[in-house]
């Protein structure tokens, strides 16, 4: 018989207390267990549906001399710099150790260019990333399908008069790509959502003499993507006698957790002539929304754990009083304080490991029933080990913090006034 | 040598919200020798108990001090004098206090669970015990099936599993009927016999003669000391 036989038996003697003990405990881990794997799992969605919606990295020559405005971003040297960006610095991008991280890489070339009469900044893209990048964008019209196909900005259209208003106010606009169909790579499908109703209304432009298809106009962004003209890289390239160089290149990192300055460090490494810099703004707005949702859930974890160890504590306390008699003979036939101490705490260590297995289950089983609730894309929920071990350590922390007042005053109870105890 | 020496000891207890002090135990002086059976007796409130508790190693006295086997008690550290009444002193408390959730043998073996004996050793040892009070064949069963007497010889069996030199009892049998209390005493008798100390409070009158010496406290104060002949 050892000092764990006495806890054991205490137990079993007191099934309702401990099972009540464990219920507390369990509900306590169960709902941190469920906010903790749902916030995280939310996190994640909501991190990579951010991920994609544009560039958070910007990659342009190393140069001081003019610039351009794009997207709000100052672009440097696009015509005059010495270390121009090559299209083969795009393809050396996803050379980096943290490629996998890379979702999109978008190179561009911009230029102006005497549009029928008309200064209009020209955009040579490559249309897979670039729509992938932008997939806020709605169209009317198609995706460009052959080389000389563009997308136009509503205002350059508007300016070009290649757009006319319709009369029945209903839109043709689809979007690029839409949100559900992100993850799977899905293509267009049209909508009806109401906006700006318009059609195209030429689609044939001349560009520096040569004639381009008008494949689609951007619905307004309100952005600057509004006054562009979107051609493909190479026809553009030589169209501002710019074969193989580029302007800039756009990079779209996955970036929720993960070190996007040691992204911009290795892209820095391999295009050491180019000035790689994160959009700070954007990287920080997108770590702030799901920090919120990650403090949301501590804050609630903290409370519900605080009420689960005040719990603890009252019933502790409450059956140390009941057991004085009990602990004034074990101290009158011997046994000391720490011994007295570890009896109780062997019980709590006990009913709290039940407790944080049991809520640990509960917690996933609750995870994955209200999952589809919260999810859009299907987030499958994955049993980690480490959640399952740290409930645990936690319940049996809360356990062990909760108890170790009530398991002291035990131990101080003198053995001479509480054997005399009824 | 005697075996125990109370010397001097006083008790005052200043209850809560009492501004004079309660003066429960005053110059007592007492010595036991080893193989003895020593009766303390008394009515209620007169500090029996508070005496026996002081001799356990348990309640530090206000003055003077007790000596068990040449150890002044009082002057060990605390954690020690638990390991003192482990090694040193066996309780029968009046009200038995066994413990409901654990059967007969494991009763026994309660001052055992710190002993880094073999839990075979220990089961060993309860059972010699609980067959020399006879209830070697009620080993498995629990205290609350067991009768007032029985529950009065396994708290003495739990007394003895370490084979204290010192007995200390509190009224045993002062829950008991006559018969049950009988019983009691005679198990008492028997160890006595086999050279076991054994220092006894109680109000019986009965049960004070079977000792070999009747020591009488009131108000605190030893008063009288009878001693029967051999």
């Amino acid at each position: 018989m050892r000092i764990r036989s006495i806890a054991w038996a205490n137990l079993k003697r007191r099934k309702g207390k401990a099972a009540f003990l464990i219920v507390g405990i369990s509900i306590g881990i169960a709902t941190v267990v469920a906010l903790l794997t749902l916030s995280r799992l939310i996190k994640d969605e909501i991190g990579t549906q951010l991920d994609q919606f544009g560039a958070n990295i910007i990659v342009v020559p190393q140069s001081n001399s003019l610039s351009l405005d794009y997207g709000g971003i100052s672009v440097s040297g696009v015509s005059l710099d010495v270390n121009q960006l090559k299209d083969e610095d795009a393809r050396r991008v996803l050379d980096i150790p943290y490629r996998n991280r890379i979702s999109v890489v978008a190179p561009k070339i911009l230029g102006v260019s005497n549009v029928e009469g008309q200064p209009v900044l020209l955009a040579g893209v490559n249309f897979d990333a670039e729509l992938k990048l932008k997939r806020w964008w709605r169209l009317v019209g198609q995706k460009p399908a052959q080389d000389g196909d563009l997308l136009v900005g509503y205002d350059a259209a508007k300016r070009l008069s290649l757009i006319e208003e319709t009369a029945d106010g209903q839109s043709q606009a689809v979007p690029v790509m839409p949100m559900a169909e992100i993850t799977s790579g899905g293509g267009v499908h049209a909508n009806h959502i109401q906006e700006k109703a318009f059609r195209i209304a030429r689609d044939r432009v001349q560009i520096g003499g040569n004639e381009f298809r008008v494949a689609g106009v951007i619905t307004p962004t309100g952005g600057s993507e509004d006054q562009i003209i979107f051609g493909s890289l190479p026809r553009f390239q030589k169209l501002l006698g710019k074969p193989d160089q580029l302007s800039m290149i756009e990079v779209s990192a996955l970036c929720i957790g993960c070190p996007v300055e040691d992204i911009v460090k290795q892209i820095s490494t391999q295009l050491p002539n180019a000035k790689v810099s994160a959009l700070q703004q954007s990287v920080r707005a997108r770590a702030e929304t799901v920090n919120r949702l990650t403090r949301f859930a501590s804050a609630v974890s903290a409370v519900v754990l605080l009420i689960g160890g005040l719990m603890v504590f009252t019933t502790m306390m409450g059956s140390v009083v009941e057991r004085t008699k009990e602990i004034g003979v074990l101290r009158a036939i011997g046994l000391r304080k720490r011994q007295i101490i570890n009896e109780l705490m062997i019980e709590v260590a006990a009913i709290s490991t039940i407790g944080g297995l049991v809520g640990w289950t509960a917690g996933m089983l609750i995870s994955w029933l209200i999952l589809p609730y919260f999810s859009q894309s299907g987030l499958k929920l994955e049993i980690d080990p480490k959640i399952a071990i740290g409930a645990i350590l936690v319940a049996v922390l809360i356990g062990a913090v909760s108890s170790v007042y009530p398991a002291i005053r035990a131990s101080r109870l003198d053995p001479s006034e509480a054997v005399r105890y009824v | 040598m005697s075996f125990v020496v109370i010397k001097n000891v006083s008790k005052v207890y200043q209850p809560d919200g009492i501004d004079s002090a309660v003066r429960v135990l005053a110059d007592i002086n007492l010595a036991v020798q080893e193989g003895e059976f020593i009766s303390l007796m008394g009515p209620s409130g007169s500090g029996k108990s508070t005496l026996l508790t002081i001799m356990g190693a348990m309640n530090r006295p206000s003055e003077g001090s007790v000596m068990v086997d040449g150890v002044d008690v009082y002057e060990l550290p605390e954690e020690r004098r638990a390991d003192f009444r482990r090694e040193y002193l066996g309780f029968v408390f009046q009200q038995h206090h066994l413990m409901p959730y654990l059967n007969t043998l494991e009763n026994v073996m309660l001052p055992l669970v710190t002993s880094k004996t073999s839990a075979k050793e220990k089961r060993s040892r309860a059972m010699a015990v609980l067959q020399r009070v006879g209830l070697a064949n009620k080993a498995t069963r629990l205290p609350n099936q067991l009768s007032g007497g029985e529950q009065g010889r396994l708290a003495i069996a739990r007394a003895l599993v370490n084979e204290p030199p010192l007995i200390l009892a509190d009224e045993p049998t002062g829950t008991l009927d006559s018969n049950t209390g009988s019983e009691i005493m005679e198990v008492f008798q028997q160890l006595n016999a086999q050279g076991q100390t054994i220092f006894m409070v109680t109000h019986n009158p009965e049960n004070a003669l079977v000792a070999h010496r009747i020591v009488n406290i009131r108000d605190g104060r030893m008063f009288n000391e009878s001693e029967k002949e051999q």
